[in-house]
């Protein structure tokens, strides 16, 4: 480990609100930590739990899902189903043991750039308080 | 309470009905306290029916277990029902098929068996040990009545009660359409005592001790064969493309297995306890579940597989959910 431990964040963000929220921090040219791999998604409905638990099995140390606020869903409701499965998905996760620092789950609305600073800041402050997360990895395999 | 008798001829009565495929009861197995899935298709077979503390097993994972083989062209598909005797929690299950539309109402026939409560296989076999011949096992006030083959021995019921039933809220069955005897009054006050213990602990010693747990898995998926809720015909833990879970026993494969397990179940899971009963090494994975159980409903007022016409837990949703953990 270097002597500033920066963690690896995997981040689901959503193709209407999430994403369009962080072009906007970027295009204003805010300055916030570059920890997060973003994956484009159409909608945080369409995030299956298991993307959660396969990032963290493949060297991820912390997990972001960030979706459109309650109501304003391109798809009208998939934000909704989103909030239960990962409600209790983040539930199951502190059950085992794992860090409940480690997955977080955020509304970001288009039009907020700044938001997307803030919760980008808490995240991978709270993934580099919580270390290194290596329990979990899956094994190398040498055909 | 319990009318052998009239559960017999409700069986027979059952079986001739025209529209009645077979029945699917519990008779006493082999040896020891072992029971066995009773497949009965003519009414002679009703003679060895049996209802018992011994009868553990869930039935209703048959409903969906059984083989649909194609049909052969120009004849009709079989549309008879298939009759099942159920438990209070076995009701559950049934209820939690028809609400996920697994099954449809018309073809199952429900014979609800009012229960109070089944023994815990490990324990009595652990207490009366080498037992070879067929033992039968009786319903008392507060106890279990033993005929063992030197003598009848009387039992105190908590001692011997399984787990699920300790706290079990519904000894009914909630959906039946002949129901065998009277309703037995309900016992559990449906508190978590185990799961708030394990809660209790830091996120360490959890991860420690699940970690242990995982580890000594074998994955022999009795866990997802036995489980009535489990029954998509293209499983995710045995899907290559993509391959969400590795095929290789190691701890991390382990742990997403249970995960992934766990969460299918997530809102689903009935609290049956077949999972924890069948698996070979021991695994609390009735834990897992009744974590969630918990989550579902505590913070989400909602309870599986007691009224047909609700929606799934995961494919409905309030306005008011609770999201005090989004950022």
């Amino acid at each position: 480990m270097s002597e500033q431990y920066e963690p690896n964040i995997v981040a689901f963000l959503c193709n209407w609100c999430s994403y369009a929220g962080a072009d906007l921090a970027g295009t204003s040219r805010t300055q916030y930590p570059v920890n997060l791999n973003i994956i484009r998604v159409m909608c945080s409905g369409r995030v299956n739990p298991l993307f959660i638990i396969n990032a963290l099995q493949q060297g991820a140390d912390g997990v972001l899902v960030s979706g459109c606020h309650p109501g304003d869903c391109h798809y009208m409701e998939g934000n909704f189903y989103a909030r239960r499965r990962f409600g209790l998905m983040k539930e199951l996760l502190e059950y085992i043991g794992v860090d409940s620092r480690r997955f977080n789950m955020s509304w970001v609305s288009a039009s907020e750039g700044g938001k997307w600073k803030d919760v980008v800041e808490e995240v991978v402050g709270k993934a580099k308080e919580a270390g290194p997360f290596e329990q979990f990895r899956r094994n190398k395999i040498n055909w | 309470m319990v009318d052998l008798e009239k559960l017999k001829n409700v069986a027979k009565e059952t079986v001739s009905r025209e529209d009645v495929k077979y029945l699917v009861g519990w008779r006493q197995g082999t040896y020891g306290f072992r029971v066995s899935p009773h497949f009965m298709t003519k009414p002679e077979d009703a003679d060895k029916l049996i209802f018992s503390p011994l009868c553990v097993n869930n039935l209703a994972t048959y409903l969906t277990l059984a083989e649909k083989l194609p049909v052969p062209r120009g004849e009709e598909p079989d549309t008879r029902k298939v009759a099942l005797m159920v438990k209070g929690c076995d009701s559950r299950a049934v209820v939690q098929q028809l609400i996920e539309k697994g099954i449809e109402r018309d073809s199952v026939y429900v014979i609800g068996c009012p229960c109070q409560g089944v023994l815990d296989l490990e324990k009595v076999e652990e207490k009366f040990p080498g037992v070879q011949s067929p033992v039968d096992v009786q319903w008392g006030d507060d106890k279990f009545i033993i005929n063992l083959p030197d003598g009848t021995q009387e039992v105190p019921r908590e001692e011997l009660l399984a787990q699920k039933c300790l706290n079990c809220r519904y000894p009914n069955p909630v959906i039946s359409d002949v129901m065998l005897w009277e309703e037995v009054e309900a016992w559990g006050n449906g508190e978590y005592a185990d799961v708030k213990e394990l809660e209790a602990m830091d996120s360490q010693e959890r991860w420690t001790f699940w970690q242990e747990k995982f580890a000594s898995c074998i994955r022999c998926y009795a866990c997802r064969n036995a489980c009535p809720m489990c029954y998509c015909e293209d499983c995710v833990l045995d899907r290559l493309n993509p391959q969400w879970v590795f095929r290789s026993n190691n701890i991390s494969e382990n742990t997403v297995f249970h995960l992934a397990r766990a969460f299918h179940l997530a809102g689903r899971c009935i609290e049956c306890g077949e999972c924890e009963r069948v698996c070979p090494m021991g695994l609390p994975l009735m834990s897992l579940n009744r974590k969630l159980a918990k989550e579902v409903r505590e913070k989400y007022a909602f309870e599986p597989g007691l009224d047909p016409e609700s929606k799934p837990f995961q494919s409905s949703y309030r306005p008011d959910d609770q999201e005090d953990f989004i950022l």
